[in-house]
């Protein structure tokens, strides 16, 4: 990068860095422990969750999309997790099979809202409710218990110091980086969505690629309730339920934006860290969880009249 | 002169005809570009230009005519034909993806993989797109994001990409048009250099002074037909322009002519709108028609849109009947204003509602007083409305898709009727409609200013403008250049003002308008 | 052309849309002749009236989103808002009065409505996430209120609103005609009406024909999130106790039957008489489901393949019309 993009892009995300630092500051001070290492522990394991949801729907907000859907997929996904290794399946199968209903879902998301042409909010919103719909059938709203010590174990494991999740994460950002950043795949998400007809004059299957998009998302959510189903020693239909709405709000905070194909993905890192400090410490200070939700709420909506603010001075500048 | 050997030209079309409903885009149209040829290609709106360079990279197929390569015959069926064949087209609206690379973008489709063929090959990516950057003289870091670069960059880019897929033929639209004085010098010298190695480009401009300094031959279109095709040397701008004007219009569409104008209904002052254009003065009257005229770009519906109230101004005064016009559509349509806009199917009229439902939605404040909707008076006041316009539809229920042209463009001027306008803007109304609707809309537009009211009328159509007008604004480069008065107002004029290149010294503003000589 | 024959071409405007709802209520007796043959339990008095309420509750819910999606707009806010407004107005009725109670709920879900306006009009935040956005915010903000706790046991004459009967018809039956009535009359006999359908249709020719497009959209997210507290008021009544998740399983509901309807979610076609066909007709489906005992977990699974199937066929049919 030229001294005057890299320049260019610190301004153009002032947001998130300064954002982040400035909630780390404001929670220490007001929160003892907060700046505690384990506690920070705590916030990279929390947080490693999100990312695997943030990752994808990075791309997918990239190329003008959304996926409501993540939260349930995760859902059903634990649950069948869940319910393989409670009934004596391997890990690596089960884990396999719970990839595999994730990655349906997103291809099933990819085909609604590429081949169907149904707008993404929509499609999505109908796909969270079969999902969550066939979790709760499945389980009848209860808990999947009995999955065993392997995946309890797996999960609770560390090397060097670090936790398995944390590993998970940061392994699988570098895979979405070097994806973006380095693959053919990577350079059509951001022709999706900065400018789709140039590329499918240039001759490619774009619908391939935005539906691949999608496919993407339904897997990591997939990957995401092995973490997830590990870590509660449960599988739970709603466990996840939401968890979307925080992946939003973390690649929004982090920058990418709803038109023309601009996505940063270390943006969306520091989204998902900003939205795991702002969390954990109003946790710390004692601000029930729900206010939390809340807050995150208003936190998106301050982030999009920023960038929409940003963009139309910019368009006139 | 002696004829050596000529080689064949590098491409050639021959007897190409092309027909749309309702209109003759390309009537018998032969023209051929050589190798290292500058080819101007000059002609009115609507002339043919644009189809003809469809035709020639496969968007359309002709109805008729063939096409040589270097002699030998080939079909282009398809845009891929055409970019088999080296057929390239740098449009005005770039195909580049804002966030990414240079080198990104001139390979988008194509880029290069080592092994694995996911992967891209980034070093030997940005090493090829380095070397077609340092073949048009670009010292642009082959890392930076298009979004950072400046316009005239960007085509740079575009350029880069075609070259860099072999392009042997270069077709450029207006690349001048957001260009300052010193990039169109980059960009001259870049052709020149495309020229020495034989590259062919198809340039389309409206700007005489660059026909003259860059162009080998000139080709005038009009009205789909070739009508000349010249040496530089062999010509000058007055002829072009007579060549590229000249149908005559062989329907009286005005009846009478404004003797006595009456109050000053729109008045401007010092305008400017936020999409940058700008108008010092313009005035219309009570039963006037006063014509706004230019070529494509040259702010026309920009200025329309910013009296009306649809765009934002900068600064400046509107005024209605010596009332200020200040604030959105809204307060205009109340006022007394109303806007036929260019664009009548997504900007005029809701196509799914029905006749009834378009004719009223303007007037609705004004025919329901107590906000309560009564079909009766619904129903009578479209009724006297169809017949009075003479819309042709089965019935007011029918959704206004189904209307053709001609008639949803009297359905979009009834719904002013309705609402009560005195000010009309009319912008391009006979686009795309057929010549019996034609008459009818500018009989429609006379009665409106025989009862009183005034009328600016936007249009490309010289000889329609011409025909209709008191008198007329020309504006160039997206500002009034100046005024024509009925005595002048002839087809040469207009041109000759709208035509002249933004470095040029200033022409006369007011009444007679002459020919500017090099 | 004479007026009778103008009055004979309004009658064949309403027939295309006569047509789509005459199908709607084909189907609606379709299914009632298919549950009657299904299970005994369908065909009684008591069941009937109890699908009938069922529906009013989602028809009130749904009837100001149907207005926004007139208007190409959609309101996701709707469940959350229903939940806040009725934990608040519980606490209000128990601190104070049933009428405090009522006009609370009110003011919370017209407040929450207006908030999304705002959103959309001056802070042009698309609609779809705006009211995505609000969802959270007030679901946050309810389940912070209510603490885990439950506010249940209230008046018998509050109770009466959701949960009595009026010469035998349930009272929330009378609010669904009133509303529909009320609704009815605001999108055809008004020119508000008329200029919100004109905006769904085609916004920016809308706003060139003088509509005032702004204040119509802040007109129908306010009248949306006033349904939602109306809506809540009644909910409450009828369950008797509030959580904080009370509004939670509404708003699929809500969007199926106005997808049902027949109201397009791409602008500018649709009508409230067609949600409250798609009421009743979801409301049949899923009262089925219970009567042969299919278990409660499939209906957020049904409804959400039925919002698709819905869509698609709006998609299509929009396609097809070219619209």
């Amino acid at each position: 990068m030229t001294p005057k993009s890299l320049l260019a892009r610190a301004t153009a995300v002032p947001g998130v860095a300064y954002l982040l630092v400035a909630l780390i500051v404001a929670f220490s001070i007001l929160g003892p422990g907060f700046a505690s290492a384990p506690n920070l522990r705590n916030i990279g394991v929390q947080s490693s969750i999100l990312l695997l949801l943030a990752l994808p729907m990075t791309f997918i907000i990239m190329s003008e999309g959304l996926d409501l859907s993540m939260g349930a997929v995760l859902g059903l996904a634990g649950v069948t997790l869940a319910s393989l290794l409670a009934g004596g399946v391997a890990l690596a199968p089960a884990a396999v099979a719970a990839s595999g209903v994730g990655l349906v879902f997103g291809v099933i998301n990819g085909l609604l809202v590429v081949r169907l042409g149904i707008p993404p909010f929509v499609s999505t919103l109908g796909t969270l409710g079969v999902a969550q719909g066939a979790a709760l059938v499945a389980t009848d709203g209860q808990s999947v218990v009995g999955i065993g010590p392997t995946l309890p174990s797996l999960y609770a494991s560390a090397w060097m110091g670090l936790p398995f999740s944390v590993l998970v994460a940061v392994a699988v950002y570098l895979i979405f980086h070097a994806v973006l950043y380095k693959t053919r795949f990577g350079t059509y998400v951001f022709a999706i969505g900065g400018n789709r007809e140039s590329l499918t004059l240039a001759g490619v299957h774009t619908d391939l690629y935005h539906i691949g998009i999608y496919a993407l998302g339904g897997l990591m959510a997939g990957v995401a309730a092995l973490l997830l189903t590990g870590r509660m020693n449960a599988g739970h239909p709603t466990a996840a339920l939401g968890m979307e709405f925080d992946a939003i709000a973390a690649v929004i905070v982090g920058g990418t934006s709803f038109e023309r194909g601009n996505g940063w993905l270390p943006g969306t890192l520091l989204g998902v860290l900003t939205v795991g400090v702002l969390r954990n410490g109003l946790n710390v200070v004692a601000v029930s969880s729900s206010l939390q939700v809340a807050s995150i709420g208003a936190l998106v909506i301050v982030a999009l009249v920023i960038d929409s603010v940003r963009t139309s001075w910019r368009e006139r500048t | 002169m002696t004829e050596t050997a000529r080689t064949a030209p590098l491409v050639e079309m021959r007897g190409v005809s092309k027909t749309f409903p309702g209109v003759r885009a390309l009537d018998d149209v032969s023209f051929a570009v050589d190798a290292g040829e500058v080819h101007m290609l000059l002609g009115q709106n609507g002339a043919g230009k644009s189809t003809l360079i469809k035709v020639l990279y496969g968007a359309h197929h002709p109805d008729s005519g063939e096409f040589l390569f270097s002699g030998r015959p080939v079909r282009i069926h398809s845009t891929a034909d055409a970019r088999r064949l080296g057929i390239a087209v740098i449009f005005q609206e770039f195909s580049l993806v804002p966030y990414l690379d240079i080198a990104q973008n001139v390979f988008l489709g194509r880029e290069p993989h080592g092994r694995i063929p996911g992967i891209v090959d980034a070093t030997r990516m940005h090493a090829e797109a380095r070397r077609a950057l340092d073949l048009l003289g670009l010292d642009l870091d082959t890392h930076t994001p298009v979004h950072e670069l400046g316009v005239a960059q960007q085509q740079m880019v575009e350029i880069a990409k075609a070259l860099s897929q072999n392009a042997r033929i270069l077709v450029m639209d207006e690349p001048t048009a957001a260009l300052s004085e010193h990039e169109i010098g980059r960009l001259f010298e870049l052709i020149r250099a495309l020229k020495r190695d034989g590259i062919a480009i198809i340039y389309i401009s409206h700007r005489l002074r660059e026909v003259f300094e860059i162009g080998d031959r000139i080709t005038v279109l009009r009205d789909g037909r070739k009508v000349a095709s010249r040496r530089p040397s062999d010509t000058s701008m007055d002829e072009l322009v007579t060549l590229m004007v000249g149908r005559e219009v062989d329907t009286t569409y005005r009846h009478g002519f404004c003797a006595q104008p009456g109050e000053v209904v729109l008045d401007v002052e010092d305008l400017r709108g936020r999409s940058g254009v700008r108008a010092a003065h313009l005035d219309v009257r009570a039963g006037e028609i006063v014509g706004l005229a230019g070529l494509v770009g040259a702010g026309r519906t920009e200025l329309a849109r910013a009296i009306f109230g649809a765009d934002g101004l900068v600064q400046g005064r509107v005024r209605l009947g010596g009332r200020p016009l200040a604030g959105g559509p809204s307060a205009s349509v109340g006022a007394g204003v109303g806007l036929v806009p260019e664009n009548r199917k997504d900007e005029g009229l809701a196509l799914i509602r029905s006749v009834q439902d378009n004719l009223l939605v303007a007037g609705l404040p004004r025919l329901f007083p107590s906000r309560w909707y009564r079909f009766g008076i619904a129903s009578r006041a479209v009724a006297e409305l169809i017949s009075r316009l003479r819309v042709v539809t089965p019935s007011p229920a029918q959704p206004a898709k189904f209307l053709s042209g001609g008639n949803q463009q009297k359905v979009v001027i009834g719904k002013w009727l309705n609402a009560g306008s005195r000010f009309f803007i009319f912008d391009e109304p006979t686009r795309g409609i057929d010549v019996g609707s034609k008459a009818e809309i500018y009989r429609l537009i006379e009665q409106l200013v025989t009862g009183g009211a005034g009328v600016l009328l936007v249009t490309s159509e010289l000889p329609e403008l011409v025909a209709v007008c008191d008198r007329a604004y020309v504006m160039r480069d997206k500002a009034i250049v100046g005024e024509l008065r009925r005595a002048d107002l002839t087809e040469e004029n207009i041109l000759r003002l709208a035509m002249h290149h933004a470095g040029e010294h200033a022409v006369p503003e007011a009444g007679t308008a002459r020919g500017v000589s090099r | 052309m004479s007026t009778a024959a103008a009055q004979m071409a309004r009658r064949r405007v309403l027939s295309g849309e006569l047509a789509g709802f005459m199908y709607r209520v084909a189907g609606v007796v379709l299914v009632c002749v298919g549950l009657s043959l299904a299970t005994d339990a369908f065909l009684t008095v008591s069941n009937l009236l109890n699908v009938l309420r069922q529906a009013s509750l989602i028809f009130l819910v749904a009837s100001g989103v149907t207005l926004v999606v007139l208007t190409a707009g959609l309101d996701l806010s709707v469940g959350a808002n229903v939940g806040l407004s009725a934990c608040l107005a519980a606490a209000a009725i128990k601190s104070g009065a049933v009428e405090l109670g009522i006009v609370t709920g009110l003011a919370s879900g017209t407040g929450i409505g207006l908030l999304n306006g705002l959103m959309v009009t001056r802070l042009r935040v698309p609609p779809f996430i705006a009211t995505y956005g609000m969802l959270w915010v007030v679901h946050g903000i309810t389940y912070w209120y209510m603490d885990g706790q439950t506010i249940y046991d209230f008046p018998e004459r509050f109770r009466a609103l959701g949960s009595g009967y009026l010469l035998g018809v349930p009272i929330p039956v009378y609010l669904m005609t009133a509303c529909l009535a009320a609704g009815g009359v605001f999108t055809r006999y008004t020119i508000w009406g008329h200029q919100i359908y004109a905006i769904g249709a085609n916004p920016e020719a809308a706003r060139l024909s003088g509509v005032p497009v702004r204040m119509r959209l802040n007109l129908v997210y306010t009248l949306s999130g006033a349904m939602a507290g109306l809506a809540s008021i009644v909910y409450l009544a009828r369950l008797n106790s509030a959580e904080a998740d009370i509004g939670e399983p509404l708003m699929l509901p809500a969007i199926a039957a106005i997808l049902i309807g027949g109201t397009s979610l791409f602008g500018g076609i649709g009508s409230l008489s067609g949600t409250l066909v798609g009421a009743i007709l979801l409301t049949l489906v899923l009262n089925g489901m219970n009567l042969l005992t299919v278990g409660a977990n499939w209906q957020p699974l049904v409804t959400g393949v039925i919002v698709l199937l819905a869509v698609w066929i709006d998609v299509a049919t929009r396609r097809r019309a070219g619209g």
